[in-house]
This record gives C-alpha cells, structure tokens and sequence, in this order.
C-alpha cells in the first residue's frame, strides 16, 4: 500500500522534471504556476474544511444552547409587575418579552390626550416606544390570557408585595391578592352558637368567625358576621346564647330585631376566616399540604381503585359477549335445526351472564363506596377557599373570587420570593413536568405520559430491529454467495434507508393497523368489536413501523462489523473443525458485536427522533394510560401513546394558548435530546464494556 | 334542505344565546343545562380521529370524564376533519369530530359500508375569525367579505372586480398602502380550509399564494410574526399578537366584530359537529351515550368556553342530543 503511493509520487515529480520544455511553454508554466499557487500550498483547503467545521459546530452549539437557555429559564418564577394607565387601566401579571414599534399617527389619534402625548413624545425622542406582553392570566374572568401594554401608556409601575401567582388545575394561572382565608367547621349537629362558641376559646389571632349561609353560584355559601344570626326562636339554649353574647364584636352586643337576621337553620357551616394578606397566606401555607394530599388519594382512588372495578366488569361484560356470538355461530351452523353445540353455547352464555350480574352487583357496591370517599374528601377539601381579589382587568374594576385550595397546584407570593425560594418553586415545576400527566390539553402539567411512551417505543423498536437486522446481516456476509442478488438486496436495503419516513408511517398504517390488526381483531378481539383493539395505531405498531424504518442502519453496521473480523480467526476457527455456524456464533458475533450497538446506537438516535410516521400508526395528543401499567396483561401493546417529538408539534402548533404553551416546546424538546442523549450513552457504555471484554482476544 | 336547518337552528341558537348574555362580553353557560352525574358500568375506549379544531375540546372533554371515569382509555388524534369519516367508517373512531358538516359524498361512502347515515351532534358554536398582526389598522376599519374573497381567491366568486394584493387596496394608507398581503390558511384536510372556502370565497378556488399552515394555532402564529399577514382560524385560537377583523357580509354592510355577542349576525359563525356511527333503532353503548352527556352538561359547556368557543344553549342541547336517543 505505502509502496504504491510513494511511487506515484515519484512518478509526478518526475514527469515534468524529465521533459523540460518538450511539451510545450504553456502547458509548463500552468504546471509551476500550479505548482508555486496558493492551492499547492494547501492552505486554502485547510481554511476550507476548518470553516466547513467551525459553520457545523457553531450551527449546532447555537441550537443546543438556544433550546437548554430557552429550556431552562421556562419555569423559572418571575416578578409579578402592576401597572396603571391614567385612562383608569390596571394590569397585573408577569413580564414575558417585549418589542420596540412605532405606533402609526391613526393609533395615537385614538389614545386619549394625555397618553398621546407622551407617545409622541417617546417617539420624537428615541423614534420608537416600547410595549410589554403581561402575562395577566386570569382567563375567565377576561377571556385572556396575555395583554399588550405599551410603555407610554404606564402612569404607574409597581410590583405588590402580596401579588399572589395561583398556578390551578383549570382554566390557568390566576394573579391575584389573598384576601380572606375561609376554613368552614361543619355544625355537625350543633347548633351555631354552640359550635363558634368553642371555636372561639383556640381560635389564632387574627382570625375571626363568621356564619356560612348556604348560597347559589360558586362557592356554595355566604358569609355573614354572627351578630347577623336571629337568636333561637322559642327557646334559645342558654350556653349558646351566653356564647354569642360573649362574642366580642360590639355588633353582638345590640340586641337584633326579631324578623330581621339569619335563620339558624339556614346556617351550614361555621367559617373561621382570615383577613387580610398577612393571615390568609400564612393560613393557605398551614391548611395546602394537607389538602393536596387529600387530593392525591382521591385521584389515586379514581385512577387505581375504580380502575380495577371496572376492569373486572369490561372483562365479564366481554365473556357474555363472546358467548352470545358463540351462540350465534352455533345458530347459523346449524340452520334452523337444533345441534349440542348450541345447547351448550346456550348454558354457556347463561353462566356468564349470572357471572355478569353477579360481578355487577359487586361493583357497583364497590363503586358506591369508593364514590362514597371521594365524596367525603370532596367535601372535606371544599371546606377550605381561599379568597382572592384581582387587581382589576383593564378598566373593568377588581373582582373577588373564591378559589378552592385543591384546585391550586402551587402558590407563591412573586414579589417576595428570595433565591433560595424561587430555586424551590422552579425546582417543583420541574419535578411536576416530568413526573405529572398533562392538564388542559397539554399546555400545563407535566409529560410523563410522553417520557414513557418515548422510552418504551424505542425499547420495543430495538428489540424488534437488532435481532432481525443482524441475522439479515451475517447472511449477506457470511453465507450468501456474491451475485446479482446480493447485490440487488444491498442496494434495496440501502435505498431503503432513503424512503422518506412518511412512506414508513403510510404503509405501517395500511399494513399493521388496518391489516394485521383487522385481522388479529376479528379473530381474537370480535367481542370488542366495533371498537377496534389492535386495528387502530398503537405502540406495538408503531414500534413495529420504526423498526422498519432503521433496519437498513443495523444491517449496514453489522455488515461492516462482520466484515471487519479477520478472515484469519474464521479460518482458525474452520482448522480446529468448528462448523460454520460455529465460528460465527463464537468467533465472529462476539468481535462484530461493538459494532453492531453502534448501529443500534444509530438505531435508536433515528427512532426516537421520529416524529412523522408515528403521527400516523399511534402517537396521539392525549393518552395518559401508560403501555406498561398494573393491569393484567401488564403490558398492552395495542394501546395509544404520547410522544415527546409528537407533543412538541402538538404543543406548539395546536395548543389553543399558543403564547403560554411556547415555552413548553422549548422544554420538551430539551428534554427529548436528553432522552436521546441517555439511551445513546448507555448503549455506548454498554459498548465500551463489550470492547474491552473482547479486546484481549483480538490479535 | 340541511344547511337550511342547520341556519334556523343556528339562528335559534344566537337569539338564545343573545337573550341569556349579559351586557359584558363574558361568556355565560346556559343556566338551564344539568350538571353531569356519572352513572355506573361506563368503560372502554373514547377515540376520537378528526377535527383539528376541536382537538383541544375533545382533550378537555376526555380529561373531565376521565375525572369521572378514570378507568375510560381516552385516545385523541385531530389532523383534520376530513379524516373523521374514513376513520369513523374503518371502524379505527368511535368520535367525529368535524369543524364543518358533512359532505354528501362522506355520508354516501359512510352508507355504503352502514347501511345508514351517520348522526352529527351540534356540540359548540365557533366563530371563524379573520386574524391580521395586531399593529393593523384594518381591525379597526374591517373588510367585507368580498374582499376577503379578493385576498384569499383567485376565482373571486364573491363579485369584487378586482384582486386585492396590497394593504393599499384594501383600504390602509400610510406605510401600509404598499405593503403587500400575505396569506395564511389551513391544509386541505382542514374543515377549516373547506368552511372558508364555501363561505368566505362563495366556493371559489384558494390563491397559490396562500401558506397552508398544518393547525389553527400555528396560522395564528404566522400571522403573529408577520406584519402584512392575514389568515383564519377559530375564535378560540385568538393571541395577543393578532387582532380579528370586524366583518361585514356585503360591501358596505355593517361590520360585526368577531365577539361572542354578535354570534347572530357574525356571517363566519359555525357549528362545531362530532359525528358519531349510531344505528337507526339503536341505543348507544353507555360509554358514547355518557361522553355526550357531558358535553352537554353544565361542566361540559363551561370547558368550552375555557377553550374560547361559544356554549349552546338548551334548546340545542336538548335537540341535538334527542337526534342520538339520549335525554339530556
């Protein structure tokens, strides 16, 4: 090899030197000048490919730093500004970016004088003003979730102290301040005076009692000062009346008027309320733990509990309908005559309907008591409300809301937040991003759904791909003879890896859904029926659909690889009188082996990116039941799921809050390519490993 | 005969809606609608294949009954009304739901395979918005809809003599006389895309100019970051980056601003359908008969006011629903 090479370069140098001027001035001199330019001195190439290298690196390192940056800073808290207009406008809310426009002469015509004015005046000063995009939230009391104000229009700028940010369960976050804090003491058959008389002896400072009167609309109560509580008709309960006459509010002490006043019986509940910022959030930070726990149980009653209830009734709902196709069948078969199969179908059928009925009865008494929970805590959790007061939405003035403490995921005061605090905040958004399912069509909550649905879809997929790739692989190489055919096969295979992705989806579509699965339906699942169970997309298929779409990458590598391992060892192998398949097994596979992980490395790196075809054959907006759960059969290959590429589409093309939901793409994303960054990792690992457990053996 | 219904009952539907709205702009759920109660024996799997429009809705629905019963698999896939009627006629959907009603073709193709049509449940109202940037001084002054149709056709159906290509024609002086229109819609598969083309364009062809986007939010979003942009796309979608365009149903004619108390005259206002396969004489399965419930219960109605659409009111609810057999 280096001999063949030095003697070319002989030859060139050679050329020229032995035929001086022979060949002509011209040609002569394009050789020296060739010789003597700048391109024979390489440099320029070197400045070719260096840039070539430092575009690539730039290019990447700039999209990787914009996604972590813009990932990163998403769930960090920020302050919670308010400002006033002179018109009378109010907004609140966070920051979230900001331009510089100039607004056109009909836009300025139509402010009122004084911020008209001022705009004009920004204007000629710096030819552009400034407008900010506040994330006032709010949504159902506005219809919006993000408001424009410009600079020039801000009379007033502040940020409150006791600006609360209410992240919720629905209808998003909320801004706010705390006003009351109303915790509701049950009568339990006390009567009202009795009850806030012992309420009164622990009662915190700060807090006072308070009458909750059943009312319409959303809280379900009323409040009332006690005085406003009609004394006890005819014959008033001594201790109670000494208790209410012992109350310490000077209205208590002027006797009421008999008609006038809250009929006791109209009385639900006692409310210790807290007033003012100060006690209200004190009290929220006591009571939110303890009802957010309550809440968990009761999701984790929904989910688990019923779950399983309504499992065992699908699957003997299903027996009964299987059995009554039986019947059916037997019927047809028998034309109108009689036959033992239907007899049996029919006593078969009549089992499983007294099983039915018999499951039935059970769950619905089970169902009646894990109702009867919830309810419990239901009721227990809607005790709790916090109070809370807008700063007011454009001109329309402030507005008071309750806001129960179970809907609110997480609280804070913005203004207030230290480092330390805000760190926290951030650190729980974070945790409930990649351990929570979705809420409001995916614009809030966390991911887990998609993180699992990504993982288990690609594990699936290299389970699928490696083991048919590289038996694929080692018959090209090691038993196939070399002809037309192996050749047309190594270019299909690698035209293959050409095909448009889409065209994978579309026929994993047409051939697993609604072939394959079709057919596995009518013959295992016809009870389901019309409701397709492996007829439709699902993780199985689209795994399936991948594998497909990356086998051309393995067969590829594992080629290299087998091709790699000296034909010495196979001969050595042969000479102490292993069999082919014997050599292969021990001599060849295990050398070969690092390389065939890196074509599974590549494998998954092309897998899990995909988004495309899996849009077509399962990946779905909203699948929060998991492939894999604690359902019998466990694993449930027909099933939907979420995906992180396909929720990145979903979260930043469809999300009906699409100003709120961009972020979340940032997010998601980087957490994809940190998925993508860990499986490849452990398969190098896993590589590295096998190398160095084969590295002896190599000569 | 059946858009001519559809109109009627959205008439009705607008006067009642009108009659129950109070002077505020904020959307009020009919009184009269029930809460949901859930029932017992509901299980198996919602999926619903269609609509990109109602994606979003149908989430927030699946996740509210799934509140109710956690055991329901809820799957939601939404590229397109189009794709409701293959799906519902392979069998691959139990739920349509469709920004547009029906052609006759998909109900033909859906009857060979049945035997009957399929029942479309009026489930919500929207209203179809003309989105520019929010610096556009064309959402003050409006446009009527033939010169929509001149912007966003090449036909021009709607009778304007000539083609609308600049700001300037459209009516905006200044900087804006000479800055040219730039185009957003919706995909083919889109209900969207085939509602604006037979109500905005008089059933005239689309420009080749038009950048057909794959989902409502991102044509807004497009029209967000471009300042001669216009498109359309569902009330729901509506951003503070973009500003919708008061419309007027001839040249001349009043404009009415694309708000929830101007549902009657509103000329783009349309019913969001979910079509589903019920057999004429049948009951539904408890799991479809439930899901419908809910979206007409109280709960139901008010999720789609979170997802920025308009409620029906009883009438519709009660109507529609007696259509598939179910009391409300």
């Amino acid at each position: 090899m280096n001999d063949r090479t030095e003697g070319q370069e002989d030859n060139r140098k050679a050329a020229p030197a032995g035929d001086p001027g022979a060949g002509g001035g011209s040609w002569s001199n394009r050789r020296r000048r060739a010789r003597n330019s700048l391109f024979a001195a390489g440099e320029p190439a070197v400045w070719l490919t260096g840039g070539a290298l430092a575009i690539c690196t730039a290019m990447v390192v700039g999209l990787l730093l914009l996604v972590l940056w813009q990932g990163l800073v998403t769930f960090w808290p920020q302050a919670v500004e308010r400002v006033t207009t002179p018109d009378g406008e109010t907004y609140m809310g966070e920051i979230t970016r900001h331009n510089a426009y100039a607004p056109e002469e009909s836009v300025l015509s139509s402010l009122s004088e004084q911020v008209a004015q001022q705009a004009r005046q920004d204007l000629a000063d710096d030819g552009q003003t400034i407008r900010r995009l506040f994330r006032t939230g709010n949504f159902r009391l506005t219809q919006n979730h993000f408001t424009w104000v410009d600079d020039f229009s801000v009379e007033k700028r502040d940020k409150p102290e006791w600006a609360l940010v209410l992240e919720r369960l629905e209808w998003g976050r909320f801004y706010g301040f705390p006003e009351q804090f109303v915790q509701l003491h049950p009568l339990d058959g006390q009567t009202p005076q009795a009850l806030s008389g012992s309420l009164r002896t622990g009662l915190a400072a700060g807090h006072s009692l308070q009458l909750a009167v059943s009312a319409p609309g959303e809280p379900g109560f009323a409040l009332h000062p006690l005085a406003d509580l009609r004394a006890a008709a005819p014959t008033p309960d001594p201790a109670a009346a000494d208790a209410a006459a012992g109350g310490a509010t000077p209205e208590a002490a002027e006797p009421a008027p008999a008609p006038t006043g809250i009929d006791p019986s109209e009385v639900i509940a006692i409310a210790e309320v807290a007033e003012g910022p100060e006690a209200a959030w004190a009290a929220f930070s006591e009571h939110h733990g303890t009802v957010r726990e309550r809440w968990q149980r009761r999701r984790s009653l929904e989910k688990h509990d019923t779950g399983k209830i309504n499992h065992k009734q699908e699957q003997a709902r299903l027996a009964m309908r299987s059995a009554a196709m039986d019947l059916e069948t037997a019927t047809e078969n028998a034309n109108g005559g009689t036959s033992p199969e239907i007899d049996r179908a029919r006593t078969r059928l009549e089992e499983a309907e007294a099983e039915f009925e018999e499951v039935r009865t059970w769950a619905n008494e089970a169902f009646a008591d894990i109702r009867a929970e919830i309810d419990r805590i239901n009721e227990e959790n809607g005790r709790y409300q916090l109070v809370m007061k807008t700063a007011g939405e454009g001109t329309a003035p402030a507005q008071t809301t309750y806001a129960r403490l179970d809907g609110i995921v997480r609280a804070y005061p913005a203004n207030q937040l230290g480092t330390g605090g805000k760190v926290g905040i951030y650190l729980s958004r974070w945790l409930e991003f990649l351990v929570d399912e979705p809420r409001e069509a995916n614009s809030e909550g966390g991911v887990f759904p998609a993180i699992f649905g990504t993982v288990t879809m690609t594990l699936i997929m290299s389970i699928a791909v490696v083991p048919f790739g590289v038996l694929a692989a080692l018959y090209l190489r090691e038993y196939a003879k070399g002809g037309v055919v192996v050749s047309t096969v190594r270019i299909a295979v690698n035209n293959l890896a050409g095909v448009p992705s889409i065209v994978f989806g579309v026929f994993g579509l047409g051939f697993f859904c609604y072939v394959t699965g079709a057919s596995i339906d009518q013959l295992l699942f016809a009870a389901h029926l019309p409701n397709p169970t492996f007829g439709k997309g699902g993780i199985l298929w689209a795994s399936l659909t991948l594998a497909l779409l990356t086998l051309p990458v393995v067969i590829v590598a594992t080629e290299e690889a087998v091709a790699a391992v000296p034909n010495s060892m196979r001969e050595g192998s042969y000479a102490c009188g292993a069999s082919k398949w014997q050599t292969i097994q021990r001599i060849v596979l295990p050398r070969a082996l690092p390389g065939i992980i890196t074509g599974m490395v590549l494998a998954i790196a092309r897998g899990a990116g995909e988004v495309a075809p899996l849009m077509l054959v399962g990946a779905v907006k909203l699948a929060p039941e998991l492939p894999l759960d604690g359902t019998f059969p466990y694993l449930h290959p027909e099933r939907s799921f979420m995906h992180l590429g396909f929720h990145i589409y979903d979260v930043g093309f469809q999300s009906q809050n699409s100003e709120a939901a961009r972020p979340m793409v940032f997010t998601t994303t980087l957490l994809l390519i940190a998925i993508i960054a860990f499986l490849n990792l452990a398969t190098v690992a896993l590589r590295t490993r096998l190398r160095k457990r084969f590295a002896a053996g190599q000569f | 005969m059946r858009n001519r219904s559809i109109a009627r009952v959205a008439a009705a539907s607008a006067v009642a809606l009108l009659t129950a709205l109070p002077a505020v702009s904020q959307v009020k759920v009919d009184d009269r609608l029930p809460s949901y109660t859930p029932v017992q024996g509901v299980s198996g799997t919602i999926k619903s294949v269609g609509s990109d429009t109602l994606n979003n809705l149908m989430t927030l629905w699946a996740e509210k009954f799934k509140e109710q019963y956690p055991n329901v698999q809820v799957e939601i896939e939404g590229k397109g009304s189009s794709t409701a009627p293959p799906a519902l006629i392979a069998g691959a959907s139990n739920f349509g739901p469709m920004s547009r009603v029906m052609k006759s073709a998909e109900e033909d193709e859906f009857e060979k395979k049945f035997g009957y049509k399929p029942v479309g449940v009026r489930t919500s109202i929207d209203m179809l918005a003309v989105y520019v940037n929010k610096d556009n001084p064309i959402a003050k002054t409006g446009l009527s809809l033939p010169q929509v149709d001149a912007m966003f056709s090449s036909t021009r159906k709607g009778g304007s003599a000539a083609d609308i290509a600049n700001w300037g024609q459209a009516g905006l002086s200044g900087d804006w006389a000479n800055k040219p229109i730039s185009l957003y819609g919706r995909n083919s598969a889109s209900g969207t895309y085939g509602y604006f083309k037979k109500h905005a364009l008089f059933k005239g062809d689309y420009k080749d100019s038009v950048k057909e986007q794959p989902g409502s939010s991102s044509v807004v979003q497009g029209v967000a970051s471009d300042l001669g942009g216009i498109g359309y796309s569902g009330l729901g979608y509506k951003t503070a980056d973009v500003a919708t365009v008061p419309l007027a149903k001839k040249d001349g004619g009043k404009l009415v601003p694309a708000s929830p108390d101007s549902v009657a005259e509103y000329p783009l206002a349309r019913f969001l359908m979910v079509y589903v396969n019920k057999k004429p004489g049948t009951d539904l399965d408890p799991l479809r008969r439930e899901f419908l419930k809910l979206i007409f219960s109280k709960e139901g109605q008010e999720i789609v006011v979170k997802d920025g659409y308009l409620p029906v009111s009883y009438e519709i609810a009660k109507a529609t629903l007696a259509e598939v057999g179910v009391d409300i």
